[in-house]
């Protein structure tokens, strides 16, 4: 044999964005790793690492080709062409500027590949038709958009069909602040110039001096005795730093847990599901780590598991956990309710009026049973932390959480530390959905670091995700009582949960969905139950939406059954069983602050409810109102540079969502400066001031609110010390009046002296002063800064969760849908979206938002499910659990908005995001009911399941 | 992160050079040529190889080409490729067809035609439309050479009759004769199909079925040939064609034992062979008629 193969580093010579370039190779070496470890082109993304997502695409020789699998070697003597390859020195491709320009931009985390793929369709074919670039789309998955405005800005239609909102931006509203410059228009994201040309840095794409790369062995069983572990191999690895269990932590904290601290940093003793950690690693590199893992000797002793939530609560269950519970860092759960002896973590109880006796009252009394799948967030960026120590015993943690104080709140619990020896940083997320909400990976890297004595790199693969967090599935009974007038007297729930092997948020889960199991309708009567129930799987968490899709699901579809039974229409049953504006929905919580007969009147007119329906199909609707989380604390600082710049130090993380940009708006509108002089700094706790979580709809709101009143607080001092600086001309200083935000919606420009501030100045008495002049005048010298502040917390009242909204998120969706009767496959012909907002402060991205959001609920509606099958996750991963692709986006989705400027937070806007997901799921149901007479009350609906239950109503119309 | 562990690589110069490596490597060598199945089973740690053996380098082995009654895809060849062949297109346009909806445009781009068929992955489409063209399969080594229709070189899932020193140089197929009609049509939710069917009508140059091939894949454990239905089609009359659909369809289904897995229950797949069968027939006889059926269903590629 003559031929020899390459066992070692070969000499690759190719051209990388248009220059010659060479390299060492080891033949085994994937494009990706070399791109991004050994060249620093972190353009190219890992998520899927299957070939499925496209995270990772880089064209060669002009073809796309996924980087995660493919060989370096191959691109000798070839052209690549990477995302930072993209453009020229003049400036960007002008497809990277259509990408900004249609807000085809949120995470970023797909943005290069997307781009790529879209420039080798552009070469083949300049002027692809939208159905032809969503085809060509099909391997690059994007789970912030929903696509649409990708496939825009790709078929170059933008300029054709304008983004309804962007000119809607334009349009008058009324209430809406006269002379506003920033808020309220469509302003580009300030982070996607970074984003389309790759140089946007997420966890993930970070390195630390010096590091080692952790890596964790889980557990193959659901419920498993950990009888013998050997790491003495895996310790004799050379490279290897640490090998840890739970038992070489016995000097920190054991437990961690927001609700409850239910969960040991790894296995202790028992592993509780499939996919637990229970030996963590760090070694010089992957590789190693890998190989040392291979070395760990672990027998396990079968367990009885828990599958289900049948299994879970059948008497004489086997328990999941068996010790006592402990609470978790969350005041309003102090009083968790477990039910001992019982795989009952906690129970939510909500009661108002008499409802047994209106049940006995009520014409129409309907009870059924809906279920909710477990649904995993799949953010593109799967969780990833980097733990390092000083010498002084501090610890910093680079992290990709939607909440650095939770998790420092975790860490100092856990490792006996101050929160000022603790510095958590956030860096941009590829995504979040509420997956990366509270400590995930942090404690191990950290557990790591310290015995590693050097910084630890912990980044979880695509299939770590699926063991990591999910969406809580449930099981829900509703009793629905009506009057036969319509009006709806009476609901109960009995709501069964099923939290997973640890409680993680789950409790707030429960009732946070639970308490709004009424939605957007008066209902004297409740009766409102619930339970989070552990079984041995993944743990259940945060997801988009936190407990309500699983209500909203039960709820929405039998107001439907209802509608039919009393033979009202479903849009007027709705209508007139909804809440006014500045009801109560509780006592002492917030009354209703949106005007919910126009959203639903809106979303009715966006589906065309009144027309006649084409052949073959038919449409639903459906309605959701959701709390936000209170008592609640936002707190920002507004530092006024020396010359008239401004920085923004807030701890919101941006995932996608644009707070970045929302909150730059916010700042440069009361700043009265351009949006490109002011700077958001990057959560880091050492530095910005506390935020309770970037979740719960809340940052526009809460954290909007904050920065008003800081840059508020800032310009207040500016008209001081201009009254000063020109001689008291404008009379006697009068401080402006900022007052609760409810009083004050608008802008607090201006103060009874007359004095504000305007295009970098304060005016006033006929005289200006520019923001340099009067610092100047200030400090008696050049370089000093203002520091404004501002601190948004409302506190405890006596609202049923302990604090009282700051506001309700509203949402109502309307589907258009065909059904394939001979394959049960459901076409979602067109989705009409609606969200009272109270007011845009940047139109497109609530479009954007919003968008995405309906088309992540087209995922659990449709698609998603997390498959067990004899205690092991079948499809962890994205060739077998399928997300949403561009091609099944609705050929026509309107995301519109509900604009009075009524809302709490600045300007009148309240929180968008999470609420159009909830009514995808029963406006698709019910859409298909009304087509075909089928009621489904399991999700999602696969093809499998609606054929199923077209055969039986098939079978019961030849009977 | 996953991480690939450490291997040789091959880079052969002919088939000779090939079956010697895997001969002597046994089974610590892998036959490489666009990777996207290989790569993905080494990463995820399915597989554990020494050595990689890349036949990409072998010349003339991507080639495409025809003679009189055959037309030839070398093993190298990748779906971009089959794609945008003249000489597909001009004697199997279904076959150029099909390529535009294999697995993602990255997957097409570097995935190979001899791969596909080597990995004998049963969610794909290739195998179940090459046996509507009669395909041949050849297999080299040192020993020279072989030739095994694809019917028996595929004997389950990842399973194949290649030998451990051979390696899979092309796939012959049969261009159908002038005048029959064909089409593959494919359905599934997920990633790879989840049902595959290839149908060709051959006609006697007027209305009548002579000959039919209907192949069906994904459901089963390997692509098979359905001949009792295939039987039933022959002197069928186009109209009857469409108008005996669900007798036809009857008698695939009895020749499918669909298993159940994530794709769905053996009963639905079963009953879903039922409805692509009926509607594939429908499909091919509209074109007969020089027709198309122009209805979309959802999760369906009709080619």
């Amino acid at each position: 044999m003559n031929v020899i193969p390459i066992r070692s580093s070969s000499s690759l010579r190719f051209v990388l964005n248009g220059r010659a370039a060479e390299l060492d190779v080891r033949p085994e070496a994937l494009l990706l790793d070399v791109l991004r470890d050994r060249l620093q082109l972190k353009g190219a993304k890992r998520s899927c690492d299957m070939q499925v997502c496209g995270a990772c695409t880089v064209l060669v020789d002009g073809a796309p080709v996924s980087a995660c699998t493919y060989l370096a070697i191959e691109v000798d003597g070839r052209e690549l062409t990477t995302v930072e390859g993209l453009g020229s020195e003049d400036g960007l491709d002008p497809l990277q500027e259509a990408f900004i320009d249609c807000a085809a931009v949120q995470c970023g985390f797909c943005t290069a590949g997307m781009l790529l793929t879209a420039k080798a369709l552009l070469a083949e074919d300049p002027a692809p038709t939208a159905e032809r670039v969503s085809h060509y789309l099909r391997g690059n998955l994007c789970r912030c958009t929903g696509y649409r405005k990708i496939v825009e800005a790709i078929a170059g239609r933008s300029q054709e069909h304008p983004t309804r909102l962007a000119s809607l931006a334009a349009l008058p509203v009324e209430g809406r602040e006269k002379g506003l410059r920033v808020v309220g228009k469509s302003v580009r994201r300030t982070d996607a110039l970074e984003k389309v040309t790759g140089r946007a840095r997420y966890l993930s794409d970070m390195e630390v001096a010096g590091m080692a790369h952790g890596r964790i062995l889980r557990s193959p069983y659901p419920h498993a005795r950990i009888a013998r572990v050997d790491l003495t191999r895996a310790r004799a690895l050379p490279g290897v730093y640490a090998v840890i269990t739970q038992g070489d932590l016995a000097w920190c904290e054991p437990f961690f847990g927001p609700a409850l601290r239910d969960r040991p940093i790894l296995a202790e003793g028992v592993a509780r599901y499939e996919g637990e950690p229970v030996v963590a690693v760090a070694a010089v590199d992957e590789a190693t780590a890998a190989e040392a893992l291979d070395l760990v000797e672990i027998d396990y002793e079968d367990l009885q598991p828990v599958m289900t939530l049948e299994e879970a609560l059948a008497p004489g269950a086997p328990l999941v956990h068996t010790g006592e519970p402990l609470a978790g860092h969350f005041s309003d759960l102090a009083s968790l309710r477990a039910k001992p002896g019982t795989n009952i973590c906690h129970q939510f109880d909500y009661r108002r009026g008499r409802p047994e006796d209106a049940f006995a009252e009520a014409d129409l009394v309907l009870d059924d049973t809906y279920t909710f799948p477990r649904v995993q967030h799949y953010s593109m960026e799967p969780h990833g932390a980097i733990a390092e120590w000083d010498a002084d015993g501090g610890l910093t943690v680079w992290s990709s959480t939607q909440n650095p104080f939770s998790v420092r709140a975790e860490l100092a619990k856990l490792f006996d530390l101050p929160a000022s020896r603790i510095r958590i940083a956030v860096p941009l997320l590829g995504g979040g959905f509420g997956g990366k909400t509270y400590a995930k990976l942090e404690p191990v890297a950290a557990a790591l670091a310290r015995v590693a004595r050097r910084p630890v790199k912990l980044q979880a693969s695509v299939e770590d995700a699926f063991r990591t967090v999910r969406r809580c599935s449930a099981s829900v009974r509703v009793r629905l009582g009506f009057h036969r007038d319509g009006r709806l007297l009476a609901l109960s729930c009995d709501a069964d949960f099923d939290v997973g092997a640890y409680a993680d948020i789950a409790p707030r889960v429960i009732q946070k969905g639970t308490y709004t199991a009424s939605g957007p309708y008066r209902v004297a009567n409740l009766l409102l139950h619930s339970n989070a129930v552990y079984t041995n799987t993944t743990p259940g968490g945060a997801f988009r939406g936190f407990g309500v899709p699983q209500l909203v699901w039960a709820v929405e579809s039998m107001m439907d059954v209802a509608a039919e039974r009393l033979d009202r229409d479903p849009v007027d049953l709705r209508r007139q069983n909804l809440l006014a504006h500045g009801e109560e929905y509780a006592p002492g919580d917030t009354p209703v602050d949106g005007k919910l007969e126009e959203s639903l009147d809106r979303v009715a007119e966006a589906i065309r409810w009144q027309e006649a329906t084409p052949a073959g199909r038919a449409r639903g609707v459906a309605a959701m109102m959701k709390a936000s989380v209170a008592p609640s604390v936002s707190e920002a600082i507004v530092r006024l540079h020396a010359d008239g710049s401004a920085s923004v130090l807030v701890s919101t993380v941006e995932m996608g969502q644009g707070s970045r940009t929302v909150l730059a708006q916010i700042a440069a509108e009361v700043l009265a400066i351009p949006l490109e002089r002011v700077t958001i700094v990057p959560p880091d706790t050492s530095i910005t001031p506390y935020d309770q979580t970037t979740s719960s709809s809340r940052s526009t709101t809460m954290v909007g609110r904050a920065v008003q009143e800081a840059s508020a607080d800032v310009i207040a001092q500016l008209v001081k010390i201009a009254i000063d600086y020109m001689g008291g001309l404008g009379g006697p200083p009068t401080p402006p009046t900022l007052g609760a935000p409810r009083q004050s919606r608008g802008a607090p420009r201006e103060n009874a002296g007359g004095f504000h501030a305007e295009d970098g100045a304060i005016v006033g008495g006929g005289r200006r002063a520019a923001y340099p002049e009067l610092l100047d005048h200030h400090f008696g010298m050049r370089g000093g800064e203002l520091i404004g502040r501002g601190v948004v917390a409302p506190g405890r009242t006596k609202a049923p969760l302990g604090g009282s909204t700051p506001f309700w998120e509203v949402a109502m969706g309307g589907a258009e849908i065909s059904v394939d009767e001979e394959t049960g496959a459901i076409s979602v012909e067109a989705y009409a979206s609606v969200s009272d907002v109270g007011r845009c402060i940047n139109p497109q991205q609530c479009e954007a938002q919003d968008e995405g959001a309906v088309v992540q609920g087209l995922g659990h509606t449709l698609l998603e499910e997390m498959v067990y099958e004899g205690g092991t996750l079948l499809n962890a991963n994205l060739v077998s659990y399928r997300v949403p692709r561009a091609e099944d986006v609705p050929p026509r989705l309107e995301s519109l908005f509900v604009e009075n400027g009524d809302g709490a937070g600045p300007f009148g806007a309240k929180g968008v995001g999470e609420g159009s997901l909830i009514p995808v799921s029963p406006a698709i149901a019910n859409a298909l009911a009304r087509l075909t007479g089928v009621r489904l009350h399991e999700l999602p609906l696969t093809p499998e399941r609606v054929w199923r239950a077209l055969r039986a109503r098939r079978r019961d119309d030849t009977r | 992160m996953i991480v690939l562990r450490p291997f040789s690589l091959y880079q052969v110069s002919n088939v000779a050079e090939a079956s010697e490596v895997l001969a002597s490597e046994g089974s610590d060598a892998v036959v490489y040529a666009g990777g996207t199945e290989i790569l993905l089973v080494l990463k995820e740690g399915l597989l554990r190889v020494k050595s990689l053996v890349d036949v990409k380098r072998i010349p003339g082995l991507s080639e495409i080409r025809a003679d009189d009654r055959y037309v030839t895809i070398g093993a190298t060849a990748t779906h971009r490729a089959v794609e945008g062949s003249d000489v597909i297109r001009a004697r199997c346009p279904l076959v150029a067809g099909v390529a535009r909806h294999v697995a993602n445009i990255r997957v097409r781009s570097v995935g190979t035609v001899g791969g596909n068929l080597a990995f004998a992955d049963p969610h794909s489409d290739l195998a179940t439309l090459f046996l509507a063209f009669d395909g041949v399969i050849r297999l080299g080594s040192r020993a020279g050479g072989r030739e095994l229709p694809l019917g028996e070189f595929v004997q389950g899932p990842y399973e194949t009759a290649r030998g451990e020193d051979e390696v899979l140089t092309s796939v012959r197929l049969s261009p159908w004769p002038a005048g029959t009609v064909g089409a593959y049509v494919k359905f599934g939710v997920y990633e790879r199909p989840t049902l595959g069917i290839a149908l060709a009508l051959m006609r006697d140059g007027g209305d009548v079925v002579t000959d039919a091939r209907l192949a069906v894949g994904c459901v089963t454990p390997r692509p098979e040939r359905l001949a009792a239905a295939e039987e039933r089609l022959r002197g069928f009359s186009v109209a009857d064609v469409a108008r005996h659909a669900g007798e036809v369809a009857a008698l695939a289904v009895q020749d499918v034992e669909p298993v159940d897995d994530l794709h769905g229950s053996g009963e639905y797949k079963r009953e879903m062979t039922r409805v692509f069968v009926q509607r594939i027939l429908r499909v091919a006889a509209a074109r007969a008629d020089g027709r198309e059926v122009h209805e979309r269903h959802p999760h369906t590629i009709v080619v």
